[in-house]
């Protein structure tokens, strides 16, 4: 707050009284926490709103709601009845052998207009796109039945766009939807879609779930899933990441072989930093011997060259080993110079006199290392291992240059690519492209959750640097 | 044996394997690199010896340029605005003293993303008609309402500022306790008109093309702008929380002797603070430069959702020409383009040290 020079202030005038300037540092402090809110509303913000559109049905929709059946608790029990009554599986929902689902829907209508019982059928849909259609082998429709059980009728006030409420009449009607009987031993089926034809002049007021899209002017209204069960329902979109990639020759899920290579790679390349940087760090912190300056001096250098500069030898280098498509061509080609840097920025504020006293009781450098220095550098390991770990996680380039096929030896951060390509366009499945991005997220998510206390630490930030 | 060759033998054994992965991966890579820029070269056939052809067709190639031209506006927009956005907010939560631990943990997450993750998170927000366009779209239908607002708050801070003048001294014109009545008067006017009907709401459709698009704004694609923000976004808090642990290293009692001293708040800021910093600003601007002019992963994601021309840095044209789509790969365009970067960066770092160091000895 700028002060006042002293040709500002004439004597008539008098200084703010005390409970006037207590007035101020609080406002001050007021404004601090708003503008503090602000920001931390729009960083994570962004977050939740992408993590909310990865849950819908359609993550562009426009304008964007915030009251979605994957966020409406009374939604997640219906869900949960409908996979219950379907598979007897209130998670994960679907349609087996001896299932009946009641699915009832109600329409309203203005008074004197008659309400006509809809259309209704199990669609032949394939879900998807791609390779998940080409898969698909059951359809609902070959297996399920669906026949009116029961309706009735009732009135309810609506408030038209005056504002004055009107009668409108309702009438709810009760599907049953059946296995079949003659298909007893059929299989159990992931999805039940349903398509209800009604004429314009009634709209849909109530149904357990939310239809997945209405079309032709709101006549079709159709659901993708009416088994969903209450995760089937929460998590659709990712449940089809992990299906719908999958490998047309095997049907494997290729979202899941690239989550094991990624987490093969990562395993690989945190054991292999820890014994590299651990010794070399050791041995520039504490050994004297020639060339020690030479080693550090392309260790800096190394931090500050990028990968694209050295990519062509080290491919080929890779390639004339056949180790392409590996995932050792990846563990390895990192140079771990940050580690390095750490661990002898570590060792360095390590205390000489317990080493001395080692070595002049007899033992060699090696026995000192194992048995006194690295029992002691937990701490260093750790934040190592986390930030190795981490790095090799999401690695984005050794991975893209060292592993190009077959689809399934790629790493799940290759695999956001292919999945952009196949899905992410203008209108584009956006629901899989989200749902993986944050799928590839939960290992380090569950990493830094475990060790947060550790990886927010001023060490860590040293590392950074 | 003495003990000196016993410290000489252990010290190369226990450097060894990291010895061999530095020579093998890094200092041979370069080597080889710097040879194939000179030497015609597909992968396949043996490398023949070409000159300095494959420089000269850089400097022709109307897409280096281009990559150049983008790459050093990116590093120095993005340079910039993270330095100075991480240490405003630095500040910011360093008085917002009851925060500090929730932020710690909140301004973490984005810097433990992958930039995969991340960019597919701002593809979609940055949609043709996405929630960015959306955003812009209600900003534009409430344009009177805004405007009415700012108008209002500052009429309603003036008026307040000058009357209490009248009788008071040293009131400034950002007295925080008349800016947040002001706000709240401003609202409540803006309300008042908004629920009586006065200000029209405009209604748009639009939709804009912020990644697959030709258009420049100043020096860049529009598409490296949209990039340029996703990363400020991603990388902001990570160097945030470097400035963070830098201000809790200052001594309060220097800030306490400058405001009995008489120093405002802005000459605290410039002449205990801004000193105070200078190595961490350092690290932090020296990260900055190496990441930004290194950006490669954003780029590759975006793939064909945007035009090779408005997304390509000098990182992305490389890769390119090693390994293009379609065609037989140049390795000597791209180990000489990639010379260029690792000379550009080396440069960069280099001129910044040596700025750095000389305003330390100031």
């Amino acid at each position: 707050m700028a002060r006042v020079t002293a040709a500002d202030a004439s004597p008539s005038r008098r200084r703010l009284p005390a409970g006037a300037l207590r007035r101020r540092q609080l406002a001050a402090s007021a404004w601090l926490y708003l503008i503090f809110l602000a920001v931390a509303a729009i960083m994570a913000g962004a977050f939740v709103l992408a993590f909310m559109a990865s849950l819908k049905v359609d993550p562009l929709e426009r304008p964007f709601r915030f009251h979605f059946d994957q966020l409406n608790p009374a939604a997640w029990i219906a869900a949960a009845r409908l996979g219950q009554e379907g598979a007897d599986d209130a998670l994960w929902g679907g349609l087996s052998p001896g299932a009946k689902v009641d699915f009832s829907v109600t329409y309203a209508a203005p008074a004197g207009t008659t309400i006509v019982e809809p259309r209704a059928e199990i669609p032949r849909r394939r879900p998807g796109s791609g390779v998940a259609a080409a898969l698909m082998r059951y359809y609902a429709a070959d297996y399920a039945s669906i026949a009116l059980k029961t309706s009735s009728s009732a009135m309810m006030q609506v408030r038209d766009e005056t504002g004055i409420l009107q009668a409108w009449q309702t009438r709810t009607f009760v599907y049953e939807i059946t296995y079949r009987r003659d298909r007893q031993n059929g299989p159990r089926i992931e999805r039940t879609p349903l398509n209800l034809t009604a004429p314009p002049s009634q709209t849909l007021v109530d149904s357990p779930i939310s239809p997945s899209r209405a079309e032709r002017r709101g006549r079709l209204l159709s659901w993708d899933n009416i088994t969903p069960g209450a995760l089937g329902l929460i998590f659709n979109n990712y449940r089809r990441v992990i299906n719908e990639t999958a490998d047309l020759q095997t049907g494997k899920s290729l979202f899941g072989s690239w989550l094991v290579n990624s987490f093969v790679i990562a395993i690989g390349r945190l054991l292999l930093t820890l014994v590299v940087a651990s010794l070399a760090g050791y041995a520039l912190a504490r050994l004297k011997f020639r060339g020690s300056r030479l080693l550090f001096a392309a260790l800096l250098f190394s931090m500050t060259i990028p990968a694209q500069v050295t990519f062509v030898s080290n491919y080929l280098i890779f390639r004339d080993l056949s180790l392409l498509n590996t995932p050792w061509a990846v563990i390895v080609v990192v140079v771990a110079s940050a580690n390095v840097l750490l661990m002898k920025q570590f060792f360095e504020g390590f205390p000489r006199e317990i080493e001395e006293a080692a070595i002049v009781d007899g033992a060699n450098r090696f026995q000192v290392f194992w048995k006194i220095i690295l029992p002691n550098a937990r701490p260093a390991l750790l934040v190592n291992a986390i930030l190795a770990f981490q790095g090799a996680w999401n690695d984005f380039f050794w991975p893209l240059v060292l592993i190009t096929s077959p689809p399934e030896a790629l790493t799940v951060q290759v695999g956001l690519l292919s999945l952009r390509r196949s899905f992410g366009g203008a209108q584009g499945d956006w629901g899989l492209v989200l749902a993986g991005a944050f799928l590839s997220v939960v290992p380090v998510l569950i990493l830094f959750a475990l060790f947060q206390r550790h990886i927010v630490s001023t060490e860590f930030t040293k590392g950074i640097t | 044996m003495s003990r000196t060759s016993s410290e000489e033998r252990s010290g190369w054994l226990f450097v060894l394997p990291f010895t061999i992965s530095m020579a093998l991966f890094f200092v041979y890579a370069i080597v080889r690199t710097a040879f194939y820029s000179f030497a015609d070269y597909d992968l396949f056939k043996a490398p023949g010896f070409v000159g300095l052809s494959n420089y000269a067709a850089l400097i022709s190639d109307e897409l280096f340029l281009i990559a150049l031209r983008n790459t050093i506006g990116f590093s120095i927009l993005v340079t910039t605005v993270q330095t100075v956005l991480a240490l405003a907010l630095a500040v910011l939560v360093n008085h917002a003293v009851r925060a500090r631990g929730l932020v710690r943990t909140v301004f973490y997450l984005p810097s433990i993303m992958s930039s995969a993750a991340m960019t597919l998170i701002f593809l979609w927000l940055f949609q043709r008609d996405g929630f960015m366009t959306a955003i812009v779209s209600v900003v534009l239908a409430y344009r009177h309402h805004i405007l009415l607002f700012f108008v209002g708050f500052t009429a309603l801070q003036g008026v307040l500022v000058l009357n209490a003048r009248r009788t008071y001294e040293g009131v400034s014109i950002f007295d925080p306790f008349f800016l947040l009545i002001a706000a709240i008067g401003a609202l409540a006017l803006v309300g008042a008109c908004g629920l009586a009907g006065l200000l029209p709401v405009f209604d748009n459709h639009l939709r804009i093309s912020w990644l697959n698009t030709q258009r420049h704004f100043l020096f860049m694609p529009v598409t490296l702008w949209s990039v340029a923000l996703m990363n400020v976004f991603t990388t902001v808090p990570t160097l945030m929380l470097l400035f963070l642990a830098g201000l809790q290293s200052i001594p309060s009692a220097l800030y306490d002797a400058a405001e009995i001293d008489g120093a405002n708040a802005f000459q605290r800021f410039r002449h205990i603070t801004v000193p105070a910093l200078r190595p961490v600003t350092f690290a932090v601007v020296t990260m900055g430069i190496i990441g930004t002019l290194q950006m490669f992963d954003q780029v590759a994601i975006l793939g064909d959702a945007a035009p090779l021309a408005s997304r390509v840095t000098l990182a992305y044209y490389v890769y390119e020409n090693a390994f293009p789509a379609g065609a037989s790969s140049r390795i000597g365009m791209a180990s000489a383009a990639a010379l260029v970067l690792g000379i550009l960066t080396i440069a960069v770092v280099y001129v910044q040290k040596s700025i750095g160091v000389r305003e330390r000895g100031d």
